[in-house]
């Protein structure tokens, strides 16, 4: 399987999408595109396979943030740059269960994070935020997503990735125990 | 004769010897093709009237350099129909090259437990990156 990754265009395939999550498959069949091309409050990449370029294997919704400088607490304020905090948010992220175990979470991940670095690099961002399913948040883990505290307990947690951070993995050509 | 020509020809007279024309380096092209895509470039070129593996490689190559420079402008191919429908061209090769939108942007709702968490993140030495991330960064 050759996957490619790219955004989602206005003919592509997603009635037949299932993550197994009711949610997550609404939104790309109802409201991905329409959020992307008329609202503008989303951007959403599909994974496909290059033998059916049009059929959604998985997809992730990009937006940009930011945090106004006068809410942050005032004890943490003082090293920070007098600015709102600029981040993105990876709003939703979805493997079709027909394909799971093959690594599209990685791809979709991989693919959101080299994008955010571009962010970082061509507008500014601080950090990459997600709300992830609790039953989730371990695999965000794995990737260094911090959980934030004060998240509901059973809801959704919110969990942080530094964009330096990010920019420091891209800077390894090999494992660092190699180096 | 006209005078232009004439010209020509005096000069010529006086001048070096003409230059041996320059020899062009031509690259060979092999390719390994299924049956199916052998079939295919024999169609295509009984299709184009063409006979040689060149033009129909250089003809080709023309096509998709300039399906290539459009979609790195961002621009959309399209075939219209006689009826006015329209076919969007989806070429997953050609969507590396198309430049990458601008992302939108959305207020996030924040409770202050979760801003001071932010706060004290974004403050401190960033964490060291984990192998799942070195990995995830790979080219």
């Amino acid at each position: 399987m050759a996957v490619t990754i790219r955004r989602l265009e206005e003919f592509d395939e997603v009635a037949g999408f299932d993550c197994g999550d009711e949610p997550l498959n609404n939104y790309l069949r109802r409201h991905a595109w329409t959020n992307q091309q008329k609202a503008s409050i989303g951007v959403t990449y599909v994974a496909m396979d290059e033998s059916a370029p049009r059929t959604v294997l998985g997809y992730f919704t990009l937006a940009t943030s930011s945090v106004p400088r006068d809410r942050l607490p005032k004890k943490f304020v003082r090293g920070l740059p007098p600015y709102d905090l600029p981040l993105i948010l990876l709003a939703r992220l979805a493997v079709d269960k027909r394909f799971s175990g093959r690594r599209l979470g990685h791809a979709l991940l991989s693919e959101a994070l080299k994008i955010t670095l571009r962010v970082a690099d061509e507008v500014g961002c601080r950090c990459i935020v997600t709300d992830a399913y609790p039953d989730k948040a371990g695999w965000y883990a794995r990737y260094g997503f911090i959980l934030l505290e004060g998240a509901a307990a059973s809801g959704p947690q919110r969990m942080f990735l530094d964009v330096r951070t990010i920019r420091r993995a891209s800077s390894f050509e090999s494992s660092p125990a190699k180096r | 004769m006209p005078p232009a020509v004439k010209e020509k020809s005096k000069q010529a007279a006086h001048a070096r010897p003409p230059a041996l024309p320059k020899r062009t380096h031509k690259t060979k092209f092999q390719a390994d093709l299924a049956p199916s895509e052998d079939h295919m470039v024999r169609a295509l070129k009984a299709e184009l009237q063409m006979s040689s593996n060149s033009d129909f490689l250089s003809d080709a190559l023309t096509l998709f350099r300039w399906a290539v420079s459009e979609r790195k402008r961002g621009h959309r191919i399209v075939s219209e129909s006689a009826t006015g429908e329209r076919k969007v061209l989806l070429f997953p090769r050609l969507e590396r090259v198309a430049p990458e939108v601008t992302l939108p942007h959305v207020d996030i709702r924040w409770t202050d437990r979760e801003l001071g968490s932010l706060a004290e993140l974004v403050s401190c030495q960033p964490a060291e990156p984990t192998e799942a991330l070195i990995r995830a960064m790979r080219r």
